[in-house]
């Protein structure tokens, strides 16, 4: 059984306005194994959040289902949502989404607190995830007294921290320079390889580059996707180009 | 650009700002209108048709100064709120390419709409009201007669001259915020300060210690009349207390709660403790704003309605009887004479002398010490130590009680009105007296000053004696006049009939060519309505004032944090916390921050509880019961009203959150 598996998924958004609806989902369908690292790629306005949202039960799709290990979470009710994704998924901002009203620390456990976690028991874990971050000598510092990479690392822990089934993650790079981009990839790179799964959006191709397979979405349809397989990160950058060209002029779907 | 652009954008952006501004504007509108009426009644004519119009006239004034102090005050805070909320668009005028006095013009443009609406509204919305106040007052007072409609020209262009001065500050003090800084500060604007707030120890223990002392000073003082003087400088201790209580002390008591990990990791108090933390720095000084106008609120109503309620009491206090004679240095052939007219004045008015006091005594005013006095020579009245001596002779006692002592040179009787004296010897200095019995009762009024100091009464022998003890306090050949007279008495008979044998005994004491006087309740009462009236009035329009004062810094705070804590709550919501558990969160937040101040009032307002009854001692309130319910009913009806008002604006803060 796939970890994650989306079917049929629909997504219109009805404005209030009396403006058009827009189809920002139209029957999209794929599954994703544990352990695997997953990019999604598309231009701007073709549906990408959407998708990361509905998955990540912030909002309700218009139709398809999603079941995380097997169990639907479009028919969860409003309490059990908030206690599923707290103890199943985490999830990386590109805005980061840290509290200005917590040192990093605290930002950090914050889902483990609100979970009823000892203190003891976070602080157990907080140390060897701190330490792979690099990010223990500024865990008593607040959001505003440390840099991009360091916010979006603390953002990282947090999401790693409740040991998560899968981490969702959209535009992580979004907000950051090359070399803070760099790192973060490279961490990424590290966390799965030790199991975790991770779903990520982005528009950057050297993100991309560093996932085990990417989707391309256009105009609100899975267009077709890519596995790296043996490719060394070089190989896949120069196939995600390919591809994102052919899209744009628009090729025709292969596979 | 057209000559109508600067003065477009300036309603647009009030119009933009309209959740803050609308508020602001009513308050202004509100303060101008109060200010107006205050004024208004301090110069109408009307009120020069009362008998006591002066006094009146100086309380109605008081008032006017203090709202035009508040006014100000209060105005120039929330318009500075008002600016730094306002910092980003500014910012982003600026970075737009418009000048800083392109700014200034815009808001010259602002003051002048918001002064301008606030102005006529509230001078208009004042003069339809003043008839109303008039007869309000005039209701309080007991003053029947009605006049026609004025508006006196000085009270309007007080209001405007006043008001139009606030606004031009204020705009001065805008433009030179925007002025000082630069763009990206601007731009950064209300998000200046977000850092955590240090400890700050010292202002800490400054804190306790200014309120430990105000609150020592309320209740230590024991004599009026110091309580007077002491109370100003303990509501100064308290006030500077508060602040510095509010804007270190609560941050370190959360600090010292957030440092106990068991307890700060809860989901409940992780939250919420974090959140007020941080909001402390910000709001401090408006918790401490609404604690203060709050404890303000419930003194100056509590005070004024007990003073306005116990009026009866009052008076009986003032007046033990209906109708007091009192005349100094009386011989007795004068005290007959006397006796005989009361006698023969009350029968021609037609009515019974009813529980008659009638005694003649000499009064010293002394320093005690122990059971020791020597002479009060400063003629100062402010001295804890203070205590009035009134000496009776024995004869006198005996007519007055009806019984039959006698004492020896050395022996007296005494009969302790207010203090305590040590021992049976009681020494005036070096003349001795031995205390053959403490009585229990004495048909002697408990005068006035009793209240207000240490009293007693003394009965010795005859007046050889108290003219020794004279001659041994004052340290001269003992020639201290003759013994005062003292009659009181109640009548049957209505008000009238009353004054009226009030004003023929005075008539009657001055063909005697006697130092004394002729009082009574119901001569008096007209002007102890007025005055009383009037502090009532002053009580109840301050009051109205500093609510509403309240109830606008609550209303800016509600909508400050509302739209601070939107994005944090987004952001929790994002980690896993459902929306019951975020409204949870906020309610328990909000509702400490929002009751430490009423807490921290009803605090204030026990301890000042003993000195307050102390200064009503002097207004002749010493109906302590009354004053306890006043206060207990005006704690309540403001509790209520301020969870009312709490309670709607908590809803604006909801509706901006979710
Ligand atoms: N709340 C909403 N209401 C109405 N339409 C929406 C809403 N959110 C998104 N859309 C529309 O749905 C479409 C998909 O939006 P989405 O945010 O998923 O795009 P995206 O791929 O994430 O784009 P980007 O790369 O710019 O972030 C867009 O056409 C957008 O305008
Ligand atoms: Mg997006």
């Amino acid at each position: 059984m796939a970890l994650l598996e989306v079917n049929n998924l629909k997504k219109i958004y009805t404005t209030r306005f009396g403006g058009n609806p827009v189809q920002a989902l139209s029957n999209v369908t794929f599954s994703i194994e544990q352990g695997e690292y997953v990019a999604i790629m598309g231009e701007s306005g073709s549906g990408k959040t959407t998708l990361l949202n509905i998955i990540a039960a912030f909002d309700k799709p218009t139709g398809g289902d999603v079941l995380l290990n097997g169990r639907s979470i479009v028919t969860m009710s409003e309490r059990e949502i908030s206690a599923f994704r707290r103890d199943n998924l985490g999830f990386v901002f590109q805005d980061f989404n840290l509290l200005d009203t917590f040192s990093i620390e605290d930002n950090i456990f914050l889902p483990l607190v609100l979970a009823g976690k000892s203190y003891d028991e976070m602080n157990n874990r907080l140390k060897p995830i701190a330490r792979k971050l690099e990010i223990d000598d500024i865990l008593k510092k607040y959001p505003y007294e440390v840099s991009g990479g360091q916010k979006q690392r603390t953002a990282i822990a947090r999401a790693l921290i409740t040991k998560p089934q899968i981490i969702l993650a959209d535009e992580p790079t979004g907000a950051l320079d090359s070399r803070a981009s760099a790192e973060l990839l490279k961490l990424f790179d590290e966390i799965n390889n030790e199991g975790q799964t991770i779903l990520m959006v982005t528009h950057s191709i050297r993100a991309a580059s560093h996932a085990k397979r990417v989707f391309f979405i256009k105009d609100g349809e899975l267009f077709h996707q890519i596995y790296k397989a043996s490719m060394t990160s070089e190989e896949m950058y120069q196939k995600i180009s390919d591809t994102l060209t052919m899209i744009a002029t628009g090729g025709v779907r292969n596979e | 650009m057209s000559k109508l652009f600067y003065p477009k954008l300036a309603v647009n952006n009030i119009k933009k700002n309209s959740k803050t501004y609308i508020p602001y504007i009513l308050t202004c509108i509100g303060a101008v209108m109060m200010f107006y009426n205050m004024c208004f009644l301090a110069e109408v004519n009307d009120i020069g048709y009362l008998s006591d119009s002066t006094s009146l006239r100086q309380i109605l004034f008081f008032g006017a100064v203090v709202i035009g102090i508040f006014s100000f005050i209060f105005l120039f805070y929330t318009n500075s709120f008002l600016v730094k909320k306002r910092k980003k668009e500014f910012g982003l005028f600026n970075i737009l390419g418009m000048e800083k006095k392109h700014i200034a013009k815009i808001m010259f443009f602002e003051t002048l709409f918001t002064s301008l609406v606030s102005i006529v509204i509230g001078i208009l919305t004042g003069i339809l009201l003043s008839k109303l106040m008039v007869l309000l007052l005039f209701r309080l007072i007991s003053f029947k007669i009605v006049f026609g409609f004025e508006i006196p020209i000085k009270a309007v262009l007080y209001a405007i001259f006043l008001f139009a001065g606030i606004f031009t500050i204020n705009l001065v003090n805008n433009i030179r915020q925007v002025h000082l800084s630069k763009p990206i500060e601007l731009l950064k604007g209300s998000n200046v300060g977000e850092k955590e707030p240090k400890t700050k120890w010292l202002m800490a223990t400054i804190g306790a210690l200014c309120l430990g002392y105000g609150y020592y000073i309320a209740l230590t003082t024991e004599s009026p009349l110091a309580a007077l003087s002491l109370f100003f400088i303990a509501v100064i201790l308290v006030i500077t207390g508060t602040y510095c209580l509010f804007a270190a002390g609560s941050i370190a008591v959360l600090k010292i709660l957030r440092r106990n990990k068991k307890y700060y990791y809860k989901a409940k108090h992780f939250i919420s403790i974090s959140g007020m933390i941080y909001r402390m720095k910000q709001n401090a000084a408006g918790l401490a704003n609404i604690c203060i106008l709050s404890t303000a609120v419930i003194v100056m109503l509590s005070t004024t309605v007990s003073l306005y309620v116990g009026m009866e009491d009052v008076l009986r206090t003032r007046y033990p009887r209906n109708i007091i004679v009192s005349v100094y240095n009386v011989s007795d052939e004068d005290a007959e004479k006397l006796d005989a007219i009361i006698k023969e004045q009350t029968e021609k008015a037609n009515t019974v002398q009813k529980n008659v006091a009638r005694y003649r005594s000499i009064y010293f005013n002394t320093i005690q010490n122990g059971a020791s006095f020597t002479l009060n020579r400063s003629g100062s009245y402010s001295s804890q130590d203070i205590a009035a001596v009134i000496f009776m002779t024995a004869d006198d006692y005996n007519e007055m009680e009806n019984k039959s002592i006698s004492l020896s040179k050395d022996e007296a009787l005494l009969y302790t009105l207010k203090g305590n004296i040590p021992g049976d010897t009681l020494d005036f200095d070096g003349f001795k007296l031995t205390v053959k019995e403490r009585l229990d009762s004495i048909n002697i009024e408990a005068k006035v000053s009793s209240v207000l100091f240490n009293s007693y009464c003394i009965i010795v022998d005859d007046m050889d004696t108290i003219r020794q003890i004279y001659a041994s306090i004052s340290g001269t050949d003992g020639n201290m006049g003759e013994r005062s007279y003292y009659y009181g008495f109640d009548v049957t008979g209505d008000r009238h009939v009353q004054i009226n044998l009030v004003r023929v005994l005075n008539e009657e004491l001055n063909k005697l060519n006697l130092d004394g006087y002729t009082e009574g309740s119901e001569i008096s009462r007209e002007s102890f309505y007025t005055l009383y009236g009037g502090l009532f009035f002053l009580g109840l329009f301050l009051g109205l004032l500093f609510i509403m004062a309240t109830v606008l810094i609550i209303y800016y705070k509600q909508i400050a944090e509302g739209f601070d804590d939107k994005q944090r709550y987004e952001i929790m919501q994002k980690v896993g916390m459902s929306l019951r558990e975020v409204k949870k969160a906020i309610h328990s937040q909000i509702l400490t921050v929002f009751f430490l101040p009423l807490v921290a009032a009803v605090i204030h307002i026990a301890f000042a509880f003993k000195v307050i009854t102390k200064m009503l001692a002097i207004f002749n309130l010493t109906n302590i019961p009354l004053f306890a319910v006043c206060t207990a009913i005006t704690i309540i009806v403001f509790a209520v009203f301020y969870t009312a008002v709490y309670m709607l604006t908590a809803r604006t803060y909801y509706k901006i959150v979710s």
